[in-house]
């Protein structure tokens, strides 16, 4: 007997087996009508955030920030989070937002803040092509902790790379076709963000119109961007980045910028500050890999061309050490000004290494999910790893804890930070 | 010694017999051909519907999700969250081989598998996003009694996310009742089944209700029903990255 024939035997239970399913799935019913677009729309979050930090009080960053403040061993942080989106469709468009306002408080000081995150008005003319004008946050490139041909977005924090960010106030439209074949999509994205006094002032110098735009093709299944910014409040950039999978498991992907003419401030161990112009390239080239039992892995490594390399990283920790044995104030006053320029970014380092894994239903507990995430400066070494675990089982309630062990020697990276570890537990819940 | 009446019977048996076997012979049946039906008599080529996902945890527990889906052609589909609050907003797109996820918190894109699910339901991705059955896998065998077909499917390319399939096929609507989704290995991942035939207007009628189960899941359901399912045609431009975050605009 075949095995086909086997099966044909096995009908009288095929449709017993069905009939118990209908029976089962009858008691649910389900009318579509409820969920006819409406004129008006509202959602969001409300979150709870609470932060423990174990100070590193030997390091550069805790010295820079926590100056003429009481000294601290740890400091605990309470933020709450009210995010707010909505859509409203009067006439032809459609005006959409996004609030964010938080509130936070610790031992040493509480403060809020009330964003517009988002705020645009589109008009979608025909099926090809949209406008619109307003605040947005327009999101470029493939990477998953870094983007370096995000050239009109705030920086991205690699700790919580989806998180949403604020945008900038700007005009752009979209220009889509399809024009079959092998090449399967082509979009175009022109930008224009106005820069002054009062509008997006914290995107670079007042007075410009800065246009940008980005190119995107699906050409034999491989996503291709090539994106591009004018020179005005920021130097003139280019780039490009491509995403394909290798089989329906594996992907991989990448981004290359070049930025032209850019300056770069550079310090001796002596507060002696060198400026110099010149063109910087950056590139990330990642993959994310599914595995049979759900665990999902992520690996980026990524070269901030902008960035500081191990020996220039460590004459400006050799700064600051000076200045706070030495406690001479001309040498302290330098090495905060530093600090608030490009000694200050969040990956301020010229190398940097990825990993995430994460596991879906760990344990078997369906919506339980299990993650590590290091992070590395391939150059000095230091690195920080997070273990995370998070359940979503509850209905619209997300649940996360983290770990952020901080770990490097002496003028590195991840050793001159402001903390050496970090417990965050946040809860949020959606509406 | 010439028997008439034994020549007679004779020929009357072949007669019954050929009957029988016409049919039989006619149904050769083309197993291409039945799939082509089963993929038609499921759903219009181009369509939109609504479609509700529960999600049944060995506890009772339920959660559900609502989706907006467009599918053009044999192989384009996106499909937008509406419910819950924490999904609301989130597309999919599937263009071929090719799937997305588009988070509205994210804003942008990324490149998505088949076997994952987006919900944590057990169905995948390659359920919530299917594209014609026709499209992804070839007819290996058939056989055919009273009751129905039994379809041998094996997957085309080794993108698809079942390697072979087992589906046991209605004979009069010409509509799945079972399929039995498998591994390459051999292991069975999970068994569809499709109940609750409701006429959807417009000359479709198809089962409203799908649920599964899986060995890998004991003890978990999800069920999938549909509303609104009717004939609808799209732009390509609908199909592609960029409009993502304005799909939410299309329904009607």
């Amino acid at each position: 007997m075949t095995p086909l024939r086997k099966l044909r035997g096995l009908w009288p239970l095929v449709f017993l087996v069905a009939a118990a399913g209908a029976q089962a799935a009858e008691e649910y019913s389900f009318d579509a009508s409820a969920y006819e677009k409406k004129p008006f729309e509202f959602g969001g979050y409300v979150e709870l955030k609470q932060e423990h930090f174990d100070l590193n009080r030997s390091g550069a960053f805790y010295k820079l920030n926590n100056f003429n403040q009481p000294q601290r061993n740890d400091l605990d942080r309470t933020t709450g989070t009210l995010q707010l989106t909505g859509k409203l469709r009067p006439g032809i468009g459609t005006f959409d937002f996004r609030t964010n306002s938080n509130l936070q408080r610790d031992q040493l000081s509480h403060d809020h803040d009330n964003s517009i995150y988002e705020a645009a008005y589109s008009i979608r003319p025909s099926p090809g092509f949209t406008a619109e004008a307003g605040k947005r946050s327009l999101k470029w490139g493939k990477g998953y902790a870094w983007n370096p041909i995000g050239f009109v977005e705030r920086v991205k924090d690699p700790n919580d790379p989806q998180l949403a960010r604020e945008g900038f106030v700007m005009a752009d439209a979209d220009w889509i076709a399809s024009p079959g074949g092998d090449l399967q999509t082509v979009a175009f994205t022109p930008v224009l963000l106005p820069v002054s006094s009062d509008v997006n002032s914290d995107f670079g110098s007042t007075g410009h119109l800065n246009p940008a735009a980005k190119l995107y093709l699906l050409y034999r299944d491989t996503d291709i961007d090539f994106a591009w910014q004018g020179k005005g409040s920021r130097p003139a950039r280019y780039g490009m980045d491509f995403s394909r999978n290798l089989t329906s498991n594996f992907e991989i992907h990448g981004e290359w910028a070049r930025i032209l003419q850019t300056t770069r401030q550079v310090t001796d161990s002596a507060g002696r500050v060198t400026t110099s112009v010149g063109d910087a390239t950056s590139y990330l080239l990642g993959l994310r890999y599914l595995t049979e039992v759900d665990t999902t892995y992520i690996v980026e490594y990524y070269r901030n061309g902008t960035g500081y390399s191990e020996d220039e990283s460590r004459q400006f920790y050799e700064l600051v050490d000076a200045a706070f044995t030495t406690g001479n104030n001309t040498l302290l006053q330098k090495a905060l000004s530093l600090s608030r320029g490009s000694y200050g970014r969040p990956n301020s380092g010229r190398d940097y290494l990825y990993f995430r894994a994460q596991q879906k239903d760990a344990l078997g507990i369906v919506y339980f999910q299990a993650a590590v995430t290091a992070m590395m400066n391939w150059q000095d070494r230091s690195y920080q790893v997070t273990p995370e675990v998070s359940y979503t089982g509850i209905n619209n309630l997300e649940l996360r804890l983290k770990v952020f062990i901080l770990q490097g020697g002496s003028f590195t990276d991840f050793g001159e930070k402001a903390n050496s570890r970090k417990i965050e537990l946040n809860a949020r819940y959606y509406f | 010694m010439f028997n008439p009446k034994g020549q007679i019977v004779k020929k009357l048996l072949w007669l019954i017999l050929c009957f029988v076997a016409l049919p039989a012979a006619g149904a050769a049946l083309d197993g291409t051909e039945i799939l082509k039906k089963v993929d038609r008599n499921l759903e219009p080529e181009s369509y939109e519907a609504y479609r509700q996902l529960i999600d049944i945890q060995p506890d009772g527990s339920k959660k559900e999700s609502v989706l907006y889906t467009m599918k053009k052609g044999r192989d384009k589909v996106v499909a937008l969250f509406l419910a819950p609050p924490s999904d609301k907003g989130r597309v999919t797109l599937r263009d071929g081989d090719n799937m997305w996820l588009y988070m509205p918190d994210v804003g942008r894109a990324i490149r998505i598998t088949s076997l994952q699910s987006v919900t944590g339901s057990v169905f995948n991705n390659a359920d919530i996003m299917r594209i014609d059955y026709g499209a992804e896998y070839n007819v290996e065998a058939t056989e055919e009694d009273t009751a129905g077909y039994v379809l041998s499917l094996k997957a085309k390319t080794g993108e698809v996310a079942y390697d072979k399939l087992k589906m046991w096929v209605d004979k009069q609507l010409l509509l799945p009742v079972t399929i039995e989704c498998y591994a390459a290995s051999g292991l069975l991942i999970k068994t569809l089944r499709f109940s609750n035939i409701k006429d959807f207007g417009g000359g479709i009628k198809r089962p409203a209700t799908l649920t599964t189960d899986s060995p890998l899941q004991k003890g978990y359901q999800s069920i999938m029903q549909w509303s609104g399912l009717k004939n609808a045609t799209f732009p390509d431009e609908y199909f592609t990255l960029n409009y993502l975050p304005r799909i939410a605009e299309l329904r009607k």
